[in-house]
């Protein structure tokens, strides 16, 4: 970016000339206190909950509490440079964020200012970024599945376009991977991907960007990021900006998918927060509306119908459905998912997937436990393929656990014990899969029908991954055509003769 | 400063009650204004938080220089006060008196910064526009300050309108910085 000193005073000139300048007439309040990015200010009578006030230096801040004598506000951003007795305006504003393709493939914080050395983001629009919730008559049953390329998930717990879906669990048991790999796996679908980091490591942020652009997935994607390192006021609305971007699309009959990682930490700034501006806590330290926090939030994400598109691009966009898929994520402690925050989100969501500390270390990846993790809509998103496989992966799964715990007793089991165990165990086997390696629907389709009518029963267990592999790469080279086939159209009944045929043919090369 | 309002208003619209059955407003808030001068002297101050002064003493003393004009009543008031220790908080107190006697005879205080002297003609015209503006009685008070450079500064209460050159200035730095 180049810039000659003439073009610079041409710039300044122009913006001489646009700049109105009018005599203003504004509610002013003197800041009384400031302390740790809470200002309490006197005055302001005029203030509205919610309000950017106008603090000097070009800060703003947020009214959060507004009271008899004094408004309670949160400054966003650096808030150093304000002291006592500072004067502090009103701006008859509510904070917007730039929403728009042009975002896509950038990073910007949680006021939509970029972060990543690109230059300006030249969106044409501004979005509030608090936003009520498409009403119950725009909305529209979720019906078309999101695809997460990850063999457990899509069988099991199917998540919808539209859909919340809950990833809970302990720290390092792979929740940010399998929403990193959902959003790899959106290249090509459509789908554009947020992904909101709060809270977290700078190094982490960075991985994760760094990861995105290696897959080429950084061109469908926005990352917000409210890192650590800046203020609780910005690690607050973070959530609330991304979903603002992410509705955009929706609003355009696009869809879209956000990733809320995590909310945990959203609650931890939310809650210094509100201990700062005195209000009284409840349970676990938190205020009374943490609820009211993630269920306001949670509740935009949602699959809208074509009358809703139709209206809010003013009829340019017609007979098209929008969706925003939310996947928040919850980081417990020890386990624990009976604490306030993880209990309120799992019953906000339609659904959740379990990530579990011990699978993960018994070599499980994903760590996800089958039986208690559920998806509550998606089973009418999944595609007919999967969903009729799926149900033979399930039941193996269930009885298999059932069995286990007993078997280790007994050391001679009847033949159909034995059987349903081997299965169970190479189910198990199957449904390991390694971090940036998402399945097509055809693959998935295939790994599952081999285990299911027994190709693998023969195979040594700790070879299933290999033989999967294989079965993979001989469909790869040998059948293409049948493999992009059955992803064109994926219906079992048109294809079960060719899987089968797949498998056959693989079983005789003996490749394995 | 909030929370000293906040325990003073009570106070206050009790006061304000009570002076308006008896329709003496004005010289409530004379009393009001003395007594608060009274409390907030030098020598007087420490006196309010000493533990041997007693609330009886405390109340006698703002009563002989502050209550001359006000009946049983007004001396009462003060003794209110003074037993609960809340004599210090009489600035606070007298102030919103103040402005609820403002509130109720429908005037304000609306206080002019401008560049340069303005003449009796100028005040005139702006009393007159501000009055129109907030359909308000104004009590005009002048102030001088060079550093706006030029035009005017109005403050009523909160609402504070910004005609100055340096304001103006400030708005370009910002649109051109920010």
């Amino acid at each position: 970016m180049a810039i000659k000193a003439s073009e610079i005073s041409d710039l300044i000139k122009s913006r001489i000339e646009k700049f109105q300048s009018t005599t203003e007439a504004r509610n002013v309040g003197t800041v009384v206190t400031v302390t740790d990015g809470i200002c309490r200010v006197h005055g302001l009578a005029d203030a509205r909950y919610g309000e950017m006030l106008e603090f000097p230096g070009n800060t703003f801040g947020l009214a959060l509490n507004l009271e008899q004598d004094s408004v309670g506000a949160v400054v966003l951003g650096e808030y150093k440079h304000i002291s006592e007795g500072d004067t502090v305006k009103t701006t008859n504003r509510i904070l917007e964020v730039p929403v728009g393709p042009e975002l896509l493939g950038r990073v910007v914080d949680a006021l939509g200012q970029p972060l990543d050395g690109k230059g300006p983001i030249k969106a044409s629009k501004q979005s509030p970024i608090e936003r009520v919730a498409p009403g119950v008559v725009h909305r529209k049953s979720v019906s078309q599945p999101v695809q997460t390329g990850y063999k457990a998930v899509d069988s099991m717990v199917p998540i919808g376009r539209g859909q919340r879906e809950l990833i809970i669990g302990d720290r390092q048991t792979g929740k940010t991977a399998l929403a990193i790999d959902t959003i790899i796996n959106q290249k090509g679908s459509g789908v554009k991907c947020i992904y909101v980091a709060i809270g977290q490591k700078q190094s982490s942020i960075s991985n994760v960007v760094r990861k995105l652009e290696e897959n080429g997935a950084m061109a469908h994607t926005i990352v917000v990021a409210a890192s650590a390192s800046v203020p609780a006021s910005m690690q607050y609305i973070a959530p609330y900006s991304g979903c603002t971007m992410g509705e955009y699309f929706m609003d355009q009959g696009e869809d879209a998918l956000i990733i809320y990682d995590d909310l945990t930490k959203q609650a931890w700034a939310y809650r210094q927060i509100s201990l700062l501006l005195k209000r009284p806590p409840g349970r676990e330290a938190y205020p009374g509306d943490v609820f009211y926090l993630h269920s306001r939030l949670l509740e935009r994400s949602a699959r809208v119908n074509e009358e809703y598109v139709e209206k809010t691009t003013g009829g340019k966009v017609k007979g098209k459905t929008g969706s925003l898929t939310g996947l928040p994520i919850i980081e417990t402690q020890a386990g624990d998912v009976t604490a306030f925050v993880p209990t309120n989100v799992i019953s906000i969501t339609d659904g959740q997937i379990f990530l579990e500390t011990d699978l993960f270390n018994a070599g499980i990846r994903p760590a996800m436990n089958a039986g208690i993790s559920v998806s509550r809509v998606g089973g009418a998103a999944q595609t007919d393929i999967i969903k009729r496989l799926g149900g033979g992966i399930r039941l193996a799964l269930a009885q298999y656990r059932e069995l286990a715990a007993f078997s280790q007793f007994a050391s001679d089991l009847d033949e159909a014990t034995r059987k349903q165990i081997d299965r169970g165990q190479r189910v198990t086997e199957v449904m390991k899969q390694k971090q940036y390696a998402p399945l097509s629907v055809a693959e998935m389709a295939l790994s599952i029908y081999a285990v299911n009518n027994g190709y693998m029963d023969k195979t040594e267990r700790n070879k299933v991954v290999a033989f999967e592999a294989a079965l993979l790469a001989f469909a790869g080279s040998d059948h293409a055509a049948s493999i992009k086939s059955i992803n064109e159209k994926p219906v079992l009944k048109e294809h079960e003769a060719t899987l089968k045929k797949i498998c056959e043919a693989f079983v005789a090369t003996g490749a394995y | 400063m909030a929370e000293k309002t906040t325990i003073a208003r009570p106070y206050a619209k009790a006061v304000f009650a009570l002076a308006r059955e008896q329709r003496k407003l004005d010289a409530w808030l004379n009393a009001l204004a003395l007594a608060a001068t009274v409390v907030m002297h030098a020598r007087v101050a420490p006196l309010l938080t000493n533990p041997r002064a007693t609330a009886a003493d405390l109340a006698d003393l703002v009563n002989e220089i502050a209550g001359g004009e006000l009946e049983v009543k007004g001396k009462d008031f003060f003794k209110v006060l003074a037993t609960n220790r809340r004599l210090g908080y009489l600035p606070e107190i007298a102030a919103i008196f103040a402005h609820l006697k403002a509130e109720s005879e429908k005037s304000v205080d609306v206080t002019v910064t401008s560049a340069v002297e303005l003449s009796a003609d100028q005040q005139k015209k702006l009393a007159a526009a501000v009055e129109k503006r907030l359909a308000r009685t104004v009590r005009l008070h002048t102030k001088l300050d060079p550093a706006l450079i030029g035009g005017a500064v109005l403050r009523a209460d909160d609402l504070v309108i910004d005609g100055s050159l340096k304001g103006r200035l400030d708005r370009l730095e910002n649109e051109l910085t920010g």
